[in-house]
């Protein structure tokens, strides 16, 4: 790691001018100083923005519920209530790495997480994503890598709560310079999707300060499947949301991890659900549909029957919970 | 200023050498600064510090640790390397083995992922903070007692994991074990032993076979 400056942030206005054009906020730092050791990023300062007020709050609420930005994994996987009213949220924090990171890892930096990719995150490697020539995963080992993508560098957004927020039409409030942006999760990676080099649509010195979830969908679900079943990235992941009345599924929305830059959605198969009765025929309809145009590789196209498994079991995973 | 005994400069080690700048630089220091507080103070207040060493208070086991680090210093290699704690160990350094796994307000972390300058003003346990008098836990007694162990090294990760599992849950499932060690691994291979032995702790009797056999 590079020596750097460091200062710990009382107010949101402070820690905008703390981090300056090349400081970094700093919160569980499971990510960033992974980061760090490899010299991916550089921090100067680093600024502790654990000590923002009102960020590690869970609040509920009729409309909607909001999770502060600082609220740790641990919080939401241990939350009774959260497990009742969002459980999707529930199943997809108790999957996310292990208890050690849990216990410090914050809703905000996994949703700002960087791409896992091994080529992005080997230091000697000067791939598309650091401003290289070339995606070096097109071409080799990419068995990790994305079924969709908009631009030449196919690292996938991994963020799992990015998936179940996705699914449950959450808002990310992103303050830049003061004023406070909210952004559907699709709005948080749409950069990612179009710019090789971003990793999501922030940009320096925004900070991700609160989520905030309607709770319009009684109904959620969240299922992942992993080289190990414990501490392992998911190599898919699914996360479906919906109001079920009369059997009758209403504003559904289904979201998948780990095969695009962007949480995976298809406003196709949402509204093909809407009003449908939930039958294994049904959901393999709506698989079909998510999954059309997608573009395997040489190595990844395993996950194409993952993917299909999975958005049908998540989706009957959440009719089951009746 | 205590002069360093002779002998000491016989060990040329990397921690040593750390160890005795640190303790030097830490002594300058507290004579500047008048207490823990205005330290804490210091370091709280919204003013950017280093690159260059400032003063770190840590509470160890409940004792205090008066350091001098850089801010790039992490809570293991001020464990390891300037407190001569060597108890957690350092595996992987990237929060994926679980080797340097502490207690932090009783939750388990890794301590090569977090900065030492964030951990002041909370409780750190590590292995060295587990026995008291010579007479060790339950926990640490049933490592032994069912060999749980083989190289060792990822020992005091899985002793400190399960401590901390003990302290919520009286009476944990073989699956309550897996789940609070997920972010320990054994190379040795262990784990079935380690899953014994944490249930001996717990006085909850010993898992099934097929329990152990499914243990992945």
């Amino acid at each position: 790691m590079k020596a750097f400056q460091y200062a710990t942030a009382h107010s949101p206005d402070s820690a905008r001018q703390l981090v300056a054009d090349n400081g970094a906020y700093l919160a569980g730092g499971n990510d960033l100083l992974g980061l760090l050791k490899e010299y991916l990023v550089t921090a100067d300062p680093l600024v502790n923005i654990k000590s923002l007020p009102g960020l590690n709050k869970i609040e509920d609420g009729r409309k909607a519920w909001t999770i502060g930005a600082l609220v740790t994994i641990a919080q939401i996987e241990n939350h009774a209530d959260i497990k009742k009213t969002f459980p999707g949220l529930h199943e997809a924090a108790s999957e996310i790495a292990s208890l050690q990171i849990r216990n410090v890892a914050t809703v905000g930096g996994n949703l700002a997480q960087h791409s896992r990719c091994w080529y992005f995150r080997q230091r000697d490697v000067k791939c598309l994503k650091k401003h290289g020539d070339l995606c070096y995963a097109r071409s080799s080992e990419n068995r990790y890598h994305s079924l969709f993508t908009g631009n030449d560098c196919i690292s996938p957004v991994v963020s799992s709560l990015a998936t179940t927020f996705a699914a449950l039409d959450a808002s990310a409030i992103v303050l830049r310079d003061g004023k406070e942006l909210r952004w559907s999760m699709a709005e948080l990676y749409a950069e990612a999707w179009k710019n090789p080099y971003a990793h999501n649509s922030l940009q320096p010195g925004d900070l991700i300060v609160r989520v905030e979830i309607p709770t319009a969908r009684s109904r959620s679900a969240y299922m992942q499947i992993s080289d190990k079943h414990a501490f392992d990235w998911a190599l898919v992941s699914c996360a479906a949301a919906a109001e079920i009345a009369d059997g009758k599924m209403k504003s559904p929305r289904v979201a998948l991890g780990s095969i695009s830059p962007v949480p995976h959605q298809s406003e196709a198969a949402n509204s093909f659900l809407d009003g449908k009765v939930l039958d294994d025929a049904t959901a393999t309809q709506a698989a079909d549909m998510i999954l059309k145009d997608a573009k395997p590789l040489e190595h990844n196209a395993y996950k194409m029957p993952m993917a299909q498994a999975l958005i049908r079991r998540t989706l009957l995973k959440l009719k089951g919970d009746a | 200023m205590k002069e360093p005994e002779p002998e000491k400069f016989g060990a040329h080690s990397r921690r040593t050498f750390l160890k005795s700048l640190g303790t030097v630089a830490a002594t300058t220091a507290t004579a500047q600064v008048k207490s823990v507080a205005a330290e804490l103070e210091k370091v709280n207040a919204e003013k950017v510090i280093g690159p260059e060493a400032v003063p770190v208070t840590l509470k160890v086991n409940g004792e205090k640790l008066k350091l001098l680090l850089e801010p790039r210093v992490t809570l293991l290699d001020a464990l390891r390397n300037y407190s001569s704690l060597t108890g957690a160990k350092e595996g992987c350094d990237r929060a994926s083995c679980g080797a340097c796994t502490v207690l932090i307000n009783d939750a388990p972390v890794y301590s090569c992922q977090k900065l030492a300058i964030e951990a002041q003003g909370v409780e750190i346990t590590t292995i060295e903070g587990l026995a008291k008098d010579g007479k060790l836990t339950k926990v640490q007694s049933a490592f032994i007692e069912k060999d749980a162990l083989q190289c060792g090294y990822c020992t005091p990760g899985f002793v400190m994991s399960v401590t901390a599992l003990l302290k919520k849950n009286f009476h944990p499932t073989a699956a309550d074990v897996k789940h609070a060690c997920a972010g320990n691994l054994c190379r040795c291979g262990c784990h079935p032993h380690i899953l014994q032995a944490a249930l001996k702790a717990a006085g909850v009797g010993h898992a099934a076979k097929t329990e152990i056999v499914n243990y992945a």
